[in-house]
């Protein structure tokens, strides 16, 4: 009997040491601790010096996007155009198992593209093809083309495909699929003899193409590169023994896709660029305060960007810019640390002050007093979109400037 | 009568393992006394000094209990090896205007050994809580940043406790004199944390922890006089030197400890009743500004024979840190039992606690639940 109760009384101690409930609402300053968590906000006026910029990160050759663009504003126009080429088969084709045969010529070709970005707000949007020198390559520039963007080859009004029974034209033979999974559209566009002339004897069948585009307003779109980019098929008709006989070969992909645009970007200057094709970033050493760094915790981080120009780019194609710091400060080849990024949405023609939150970045230099306190600016997706934004350096009056807001130690043990 | 006496050490072993396992398993951290509201704001909650036999009758046994470690003169009469250790269970009620948060606390304050190493000398190893620093404050408040006002809330937290271990030793010197004296080392720590949460997630969260470790050191002596058949009086007094707080390798505070003294009073008018009043006075002013001199007393009762006595008690008094200009004030009434096996190598003790403190807008009621344990092997 008196084991029974201590082993119930053992029980209840047991349940009841297991809960711990300590947690109560304080009335300051009667029931509180003497010490206060104590927040300090302070705007770093000086602390950014020694900012430059760089541009040619990644060129329109190696964006994974060829951008079209046709915009017109006060400034100028924004003329954007996809240049792209397909090597050929050469003069012969097999015609049996043991024979070849001259190509003749081309019966037909079928284009296929895709648009992977567009605006919404774009109508009666154009596409014009025309035939360009097989000799393009990655140094091919706007101006050098300038006389080959004349004659028209095939021209195809997207809207007027969109409306389409089934989005298919039956009298041009083009259609038009809309992927609403990754928001793009593929485009096959049946080219004709005279659009898709195949020479095998001069060319070895290579064929080049460029791309201007129209549109009521807003005309910029992008198109797909490497796994959705351009692919051509030939419809050829070759010489067997006399007797003309259809072939329609492998399907060719580009060998080279780029776009060439006017005007060129402005050269850099004492201001900090962002953005642009060739893609241009920027760099801004931080003098980060001691006090800050070895006795606070930071709790909030805010750059402040002030722009010396609207930004510019196509009206629609707002652009991430993204705040990064580097593992080491080695100029325009700084090494990005990956691990952290902060970005903001930059709207072509905005002047509004920009602010990054950059805590987290903060955060880690003030854990690891070995990193670099460097900031590095640039755009999110390189070289894929004309948006570019300059902003008044540490020189200036309208200098970059941070705000941290940060905890000082609290005073644990005092009474 | 072999098998019997046997039977009866082996569970003398059995509760003195069982004893061990009880005071073992528990985490350092959680060896501390019942915490209140009153300490936050100030060096803690000062411990009680008692046994759970003790307690039970109010604290007023206490100056004439060997294994409460308040007085080191009672040791003397401690005839054989004997350890014990106490545990509670606390209920609180914190009221605040009106707002009423229940709080739940388990504590283990008590742990001792004494034995005889001479003829007239008994010494005693142990340690209890000297303040209980365990709190957890949360605090809903706004503030303007960046000029908009943020709302937030705090949670700043402390868990440990200082702890008060004692060398003791005392002896016998006549049938009506015994003396004691002891020193105190202080030592302990907290594990403090302070958080703050924002509405606005844009600003971070704050965490800060810093494990906080005290230090001290103390002296005590008293003397236990037998006036005559069935009275007797006791006296203590203690100083403590200062409590040293430091952070990493930094001392953050030192702050002055009291000087304390007491008095008590025993009244057996026969082997089942006993009588008993005690009174004690400390100088927790001395730690500065927001602290106390305290005056604290106890009456209690114990009925019966030592198998299975009903004791009764209540004491009040003031507590060393509060609000305002008065010091808090407290008052508490107790009762128990304990029960004696094999043939009285062990013993346990159940106490049970009503207390209610007041300071200010501040009303803190206690119910405490006390278990002690006794083994002489």
């Amino acid at each position: 009997m008196t084991r029974r109760r201590l082993a119930l009384v053992g029980a209840v101690l047991l349940a009841a040491a297991c809960v711990e409930r300590l947690t109560a609402p304080g009335h300051c300053p009667d029931f509180c601790p003497s010490g206060q968590i104590t927040v300090v906000d302070t705007l770093l006026t000086t602390s950014i010096n020694r900012d430059s910029s760089y541009r040619g990160y990644v060129v329109s050759y190696q964006s994974p996007v060829m951008l079209a663009a046709f915009l017109s504003d006060t400034t100028g126009t924004l003329d954007g155009r996809p240049i792209f080429r397909f090597n050929g088969f050469g003069p012969r084709l097999p015609v049996s198992s043991v024979d070849t045969g001259q190509i003749i010529d081309a019966d037909s070709a079928r284009l296929q593209l895709y648009i992977v970005r567009r605006d919404t707000a774009t109508h009666n949007l154009r596409l014009q093809f025309y035939r360009l020198p097989t000799t393009i390559d990655t140094t091919t520039t706007f101006d050098s083309l300038a006389g080959q963007f004349t004659d028209t080859v095939k021209i195809v009004n997207i809207d007027a495909l969109l409306a389409q029974p089934g989005q298919k034209d039956p009298l041009t033979g083009d259609s038009v699929v809309v992927d609403t999974v990754n928001h793009r559209w593929l485009l096959s566009l049946k080219f004709d003899a005279a659009a898709a002339r195949y020479d095998g004897t001069s060319d070895s069948g290579a064929v080049a193409y460029g791309i201007r585009i129209a549109a009521d307003t807003l005309a910029s779109i992008a198109f797909g590169k490497g796994s959705v980019g351009p692919v051509l098929q030939w419809y050829l008709r070759v010489d067997s023994l006399g007797m003309p006989v259809a072939r329609k070969p492998g399907i060719l992909g580009t060998t080279l896709a780029n776009f060439v645009f006017a005007p060129a970007p402005a050269p850099l200057d004492s201001t900090l660029a962002v953005g642009g094709v060739p893609s241009a970033r920027s760099l801004l050493r931080v003098a980060f305060p001691k006090f800050i760094r070895d006795s606070s915790q930071i709790i909030r981080g805010t750059l402040f960007l002030v722009p010396a120009v609207a930004a510019r780019g196509a009206p629609a194609d707002s652009f991430v810019m993204e705040a990064r710091t580097v593992l080491a400060d080695f100029g325009r080849k700084s090494p990005i640390d990956a691990r952290l990024d902060d970005p903001i949405v930059i709207h072509p023609g905005a002047t509004d002050t920009i602010k990054i939150e950059v805590t987290s970045m903060l955060q880690l230099w003030a854990a690891d007093t070995t990193h670099p306190t460097v900031f590095l600016l640039r755009s999110r997706a390189e070289a894929q979109y004309f948006g570019e934004i300059r902003f008044y350096p540490s020189k200036a009056a309208l200098r970059p400037t941070l705000q941290i807001t940060y905890v000082k130690q609290f005073p644990f043990g005092v009474p | 009568m072999r098998a019997a006496v046997r039977r009866s050490g082996g569970r003398a072993v059995g509760t003195a393992v069982v004893a061990a396992v009880f005071l073992t398993a528990s985490p350092p951290d959680r060896l501390t006394a019942q915490d209140s509201q009153f300490g936050i704001r100030g060096l803690g909650t000062p411990g009680r000094w008692e046994s759970v036999r003790s307690r039970s009758s109010g604290g007023a046994f206490a100056p004439f209990d060997a294994l409460s470690p308040l007085m080191e003169a009672p040791l003397a009469d401690i005839s054989q090896l004997t350890a014990t250790a106490a545990g509670g269970t606390s209920h609180r009620d914190a009221q605040l205007g009106d707002t009423i948060t229940k709080l739940r606390a388990t504590r283990f304050p008590l742990m001792g050994v004494a034995g005889r190493v001479a003829p007239r000398l008994v010494i005693s190893g142990g340690f209890t809580t000297y303040l209980d620093r365990s709190w957890d404050v949360t605090l809903r408040d706004s503030t303007v940043l960046r000029g908009e006002l943020e709302r937030y809330r705090d949670e700043i937290t402390s868990d440990g406790s200082v702890g008060d271990i004692r060398l003791a030793a005392a002896s016998r010197l006549s049938r009506r004199l015994a003396i004691g004296a002891g020193i105190h080392i202080l030592g302990g720590s907290t594990r403090m944390t302070a958080e703050r949460r924002f509405d606005d997630s844009t600003f971070h969260a704050v965490g800060q922890v810093a494990e906080v470790r005290y230090d001290g050191f103390g002296v005590s002596g008293s003397v236990l006089i037998g006036v005559a058949p069935g009275l007797t009086i006791a006296g203590w007094a203690r100083a403590d030197n200062r409590l040293r707080a430091q952070v990493g390798d930094s001392t953050i505070a030192l702050t002055d400890l009291p000087r304390m003294a007491g008095a008590g009073l025993l009244l057996a008018p026969s082997p089942r009743v006993r009588f008993a009043g005690s009174a004690a006075w400390r100088s927790w002013s001395n730690a500065g500004p927001g602290a106390f001199d305290t005056w604290s007393w106890s009456a209690g009762a114990e009925f019966g024979s030592g198998r299975m006595p009903i004791r009764l008690g209540v004491r009040g008094g003031q507590l060393p840190f509060g609000p305002g200009t008065k010091a808090p004030t407290e008052f508490a009434a107790s009762a128990g039992t304990g029960r004696a096996f094999a043939q009285g190598r062990a013993l346990i003790d159940l106490g049970v606690e009503r207390l209610e403190r007041r300071g200010g807008i501040l009303t803190e009621r206690v119910w405490t639940v006390l278990v002690g344990l006794t083994v002489r092997p």
